[in-house]
């Protein structure tokens, strides 16, 4: 296990952030971490970044007790870096900022330069490599972030909501560099989001979160349902045997689906246009 | 009106000679403030710093204390510090009254809360963030501390500037440390007190010219680096 934690409770003043009888994290995968704003994301993070401690609780890192009253998290701190939600860049160039890491673990400054291209490379940044760090946008400095921190060698990489503040382009390309860590670099990743679809895109596993505790079903929003064909041709989809969907498209046959909340139209009557046209409509039988 | 266009003329023509009493008082003036200025910045940015970073009982209490010495008179330092090495203070065997070393002990007292206090604020603006970073890049707290002074580098200078501005120029502690001894304590502030009491002007205006010169070289040159550091 790369993460045990059990009964780890973090309090800010009267507020429990978190609450959590057990939770464990395995090595080697990407795990997502899916709640709202407030469901105690980024102090999960926090914890395992060992940026922070619980108030109470304990926490194991592969398999040994971390002792959080010590001193030496810093070593721990070497294994495990988290790349922030609006990561900061030094006020230096990118390659200064990708320097700091590799000059704190004393690698020899000729195979800095050769690590510093590389990770530019993944990331594909090289063009910005004597830029000013602090001029980048929001999807540029988050994938220097990346590269800064993949500049520790670490065994783990944390990741705070790694796509919030980016657009689409820079989201797919940040994703499938997280993929890319995980797979080819054999790092396990952790992340943060408050997207259904990307925790479901990118990890291989979920814990969902919601005011600080884990959540029983990580699935709210899956329904299991059946395609059936309607009397008029268009197929419907029956969801528990209560709830008729009309769908576009979809084969005949028993499938798991999701209700865009936003989609929803609520209506005394059966409605017969739409004021908008999303996929699915949704009325009681 | 007219002495003043006079001693004007007068002064840039002694400027021009490069007068060789002009040069001993500006080279004090000079190495007496820098020396005050880098003595004070080792112990006002490293206890800014500390006082910025640190929770503590007494913290508002001790910035409020700073804040107020601000405005500490020059001759009020010159008096205390007066009482301690003249011949009756308790380190008068040391033999430092009317010496540099007097003044220079003086000017730090006087710009060590300056220092201090634009520290602190210029620490606290930094994110929280940086240290964050720093600390989850590997950083020990050294380290750390380093990348948030790298941050707060531009308002942490121009602390020390005006430090330096204004240690070069006050009157009141080189007057009452120093002495005004011509070669050895006179400073282009003293030396312009003294001129005025004779009424001699020539000298006094050159010697403001240079004073003025020499803060607007430093401005220059800390606008230039910041300049550079924004593009």
């Amino acid at each position: 296990m790369l993460y045990e934690l059990s009964n780890l409770k973090k309090i800010f003043g009267k507020r429990t952030v978190l609450d959590l009888p057990h939770l464990s994290v395995e090595a080697g995968r990407i795990v997502g971490l899916l709640g709202p704003n407030g469901a105690g994301k980024t102090t999960l993070l926090e914890i395992f970044a060992f940026l922070s401690g619980p108030t109470s609780g304990e926490v194991w890192f592969q398999g040994k007790k971390v002792d959080l009253e010590n001193n030496r998290l810093r070593d721990l701190r070497r294994r495990v870096v988290i790349v922030q939600q609006h990561p900061i860049m030094f006020t230096v160039t990118v390659e200064k900022n990708l320097e700091f890491p590799l000059n704190i673990r004393k690698v020899p400054k000729q195979r800095q330069e050769e690590v510093i291209d590389e990770l530019l490379d993944l990331v594909g940044m090289r063009e910005f490599k004597h830029a000013r760090a602090h001029n980048l946008s929001g999807g540029e400095t988050q994938r220097i972030a990346i590269a800064r921190a993949l500049a520790c060698s670490p065994e783990v990489i944390l990741f705070d909501e790694p796509t919030a503040s980016v657009d689409v382009e820079n989201q797919i390309a940040i994703e499938r560099i997280v993929r890319e860590i995980n797979q080819d670099k054999g790092i396990s990743v952790i992340f943060t989001t408050h997207d259904m679809n990307q925790a479901a895109r990118l990890a291989d596993e979920i814990v969902f979160l919601f005011e600080g505790r884990l959540a029983q079903s990580t699935y709210e929003n899956i329904f299991s349902g059946q395609i059936l064909p309607g009397e008029n041709g268009d197929p419907y989809c029956l969801v528990q045997n209560k709830l008729k969907l009309s769908i576009n498209k979809g084969k005949l046959g028993p499938v798991r689906i999701a209700i865009n909340p936003n989609a929803i139209q609520v209506s005394q009557k059966q409605m017969t246009h739409l004021r908008r046209t999303p996929s699915k409509v949704v009325w009681c039988s | 009106m007219e002495f003043l266009f006079d001693s004007f003329f007068s002064a840039l023509l002694l400027l021009w000679s490069v007068d060789p009493e002009l040069v001993e008082i500006v080279s004090v003036s000079l190495k007496v403030s820098s020396s005050s200025t880098l003595i004070a910045s080792m112990v006002g940015v490293p206890a800014g710093f500390l006082i910025a970073f640190r929770e503590f009982p007494g913290k508002r209490l001790l910035i409020t204390i700073l804040n107020t010495l601000l405005a500490l008179p020059t001759v009020v330092v010159g008096l205390f510090v007066y009482a301690f090495i003249s011949r009756r203070g308790i380190l008068g065997v040391l033999d430092l009254l009317y010496t540099q070393k007097a003044m220079v002990i003086g000017q730090v007292i006087l710009i060590i809360p300056i220092i201090t206090v634009f520290t602190i604020s210029a620490i606290s603006r930094i994110d929280e963030r940086y240290r964050k970073t720093a600390m989850t890049l590997g950083a020990n707290a050294l380290q750390t501390a380093w990348i948030i002074i790298r941050e707060a580098r531009f308002a942490i200078v121009a602390a020390v500037i005006a430090a330096f501005g204004r240690v070069i120029a006050e009157v009141g502690i080189s007057m009452m440390l120093g002495g005004n001894a011509k070669g050895f304590t006179r400073t282009m502030t003293t030396a312009m007190a003294l001129e005025y009491d004779k009424g001699e002007f020539v000298l006094g205006v050159a010697l403001g010219i240079v004073l003025l010169t020499v803060s607007f070289g430093l401005n220059i040159f800390f606008n230039y680096i910041q300049g550079r550091a924004r593009v």
